[in-house]
């Protein structure tokens, strides 16, 4: 079975001859969660908009459903099924809620009204808040708006970029649980994520990315039970 | 005073039309275009071009109504934002795309500046330096508001249809906006270009589009500041500075403030003229905005940069 998403020794940065991202690779399955986890500055959210085309990638390769797509202008990698939530910055501020949705479903060539209602239900508050101005939701609610504003368009993988940095416990879990819900629904989900804990217990596998390269990788209860990862987050064990 | 009002709002609505196509321009490019006035011209002289074809054809083209044109100009209207549209294209292809891959915002507005220099320098070639005109029709103003009241109020034709289609511009742009895929498609790339790009926009059509509608809002009101003045080749780049103040004073990138902008320079334009002298002209514009921007530095409309 072609993997959902197969990332491959990609190469990424924002200046050419300084790459952020050297030579990480992953892949995950539809329904699959993949954790990304590593310490600060470690590439991960590089790793993310590289491969959703919007940092410039050097070499290696990306394969959505078997199809290469580095190079392709990252519009096409969206309408392709390829939803990408970043760490900030990720909803249209200025647009109501319910004109996130809807532009990007339109834009996808969705169903719109029966998508939106369906966003609506998996997350009611933004159906109470549809015509506020993304920009005013609670900070939980416009995290919300960000994953809901990639799933309308019903990518087939789904890359998350911290989806529960600044929320409550609380919220943060509700996200969680919603990604489950995403996940069994068919959807590949790539969750980069700080909170390592909650993410080891959500996701099947993960890997650690330290200095843009993957330190560990495995199954994620192995994971949360290998003394190497927290050396991989305090910068011990450089010798691997 | 009510006549001043009225003269200022017939040019203030072909200020704001301007400053609108400027403030979408630079919103999704982030760069102040100093070439949007000799759209301006190219559109007048579009217009010009056709609405003298027509004639020469021999066609019997009498003035509709009340106007000083007949329906030669109304054909003139579209092929004149057409043809706009396209050389505003051809100029971002050739020139601004080159310079936008490479960065530097400075850049491409010193590039700009050549380019007006270009077209308009290409138009008085083609043209000639003697203003034109669309009709040599003597009109007869309308009184509104008789002499008694305020001053009075007289209005020509001409003026009260560019003041209407103006205003309709303006109405069927916010609907275009704020209804449409490609409205909103507009506002997406302006407020977040690499969301867009996630969401599935193809930003740089989205850019195409831009040029298309800013170009064909600065024809329009090329045509009507030919139409309630002279056509000439300097049209355009003597608006530039209203056009700019305009922008600036509904808060740069605001679309709803750049369209309020230009009525309150035209106003402000018409209304201080008699105070000031008409050497001070353009001046007045300059004092509408340090009045308004020390109230409001952020514009009428416009947010304090995060
Ligand atoms: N827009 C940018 N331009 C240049 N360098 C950048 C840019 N964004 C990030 N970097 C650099 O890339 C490196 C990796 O940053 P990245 O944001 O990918 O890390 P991260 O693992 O997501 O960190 P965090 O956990 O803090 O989110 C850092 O050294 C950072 O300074
Ligand atoms: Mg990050």
């Amino acid at each position: 079975m072609t993997a959902a998403l197969a990332v491959h020794d990609l190469v990424a940065g924002y200046e050419p001859g300084l790459p952020i991202v050297r030579g990480a690779g992953f892949a995950v399955e539809a329904g699959e969660i993949l954790a990304v986890l590593g310490p600060n500055g470690a590439g991960k959210s590089t790793l993310g908009k590289a491969v959703a085309g919007i940092v410039p990638v050097a070499s290696g390769s990306v394969r959505l459903a078997g199809r290469e797509i580095v190079g392709d202008p990252a519009h096409r990698m969206a309408r392709l099924g390829l939803g990408f939530v970043p760490q900030t910055d990720n909803v249209f501020a200025e647009l109501p809620v319910e004109d996130n949705l809807d532009l990007a479903a339109a834009v996808a060539g969705a169903p719109r009204a029966r998508r939106i209602a369906e966003m609506f239900a998996l997350f009611p508050d933004l159906g109470r808040q549809r015509r506020l101005d993304a920009g005013r939701l609670s900070g939980g609610q416009r995290q919300m708006l960000a994953v809901a504003r990639a799933l309308v368009a019903a990518p087939r993988v789904l890359i998350l970029d911290e989806p529960s940095a600044g929320l409550s416990p609380k919220l943060a879990q509700l996200v969680f649980d919603k990604l489950a819900e995403i996940a069994r629904a068919g959807v590949a989900i790539v969750l980069v994520e700080q909170n390592v804990r909650a993410a080891l217990a959500l996701a099947g596998r993960a890997i650690v990315l330290v200095e843009g390269r993957v330190r560990l990788s495995g199954a994620a209860a192995a994971l949360a039970a290998d003394p190497r990862l927290g050396d991989a987050f305090v910068g011990r064990g450089e010798a691997a | 005073m009510l006549q001043l009002i009225a003269d200022g709002l017939v040019v203030g609505s072909t200020v704001s039309l301007g400053a609108i196509g400027l403030t979408l321009t630079y919103s999704l490019l982030r760069f102040a275009n100093f070439g949007h006035g000799e759209l301006l011209t190219t559109g007048a002289y579009a217009a010009l071009a056709v609405v003298t074809a027509i004639t020469a054809w021999g066609v019997d083209a009498p003035p509709i109504g009340p106007f000083s044109f007949g329906w030669p100009l109304l054909v003139a209207l579209p092929v004149a934002a057409g043809a706009t549209a396209l050389v505003a294209l051809a100029i971002d292809a050739l020139l601004f795309a080159r310079l936008r891959a490479r960065g530097s915002a400075i850049v491409l507005i010193i590039a700009s500046f050549g380019a007006a220099l270009a077209l308009r320098n290409l138009l008085l070639f083609v043209f000639g330096p003697l203003p034109e005109y669309y009709s040599r029709e003597i009109q007869i103003a309308v009184a509104l508001v008789p002499r008694g009241v305020m001053g009075g109020m007289r209005v020509t034709p001409d003026q009260m249809v560019v003041l209407g289609l103006a205003l309709a511009a303006m109405v069927a742009l916010h609907v275009f906006l704020t209804r449409t895929v490609l409205g909103k498609a507009m506002r997406a790339t302006a407020m977040n270009p690499d969301l867009a790009r996630i969401t599935g926009i193809d930003t740089a059509a989205v850019i195409r589009a831009t040029w298309i509608l800013g170009a064909a809002l600065a024809a329009l009101a090329g045509v009507f500041a030919g139409l309630t003045g002279q056509v000439r080749t300097t049209l355009g780049f003597e608006l530039l500075l209203p056009m700019f103040a305009a922008a600036i004073l509904g808060g740069v990138g605001s679309i709803h403030g750049a369209a309020l902008g230009g009525l309150v320079v035209g106003l402000a334009e018409s209304l201080l003229t008699p105070v000031l002298g008409a050497e001070y002209r353009a001046a007045s514009a300059f004092l509408a905005i340090i009045a308004i921007l020390l109230v409001r530095p952020a514009g009428l409309f416009g947010r304090v940069a995060r």
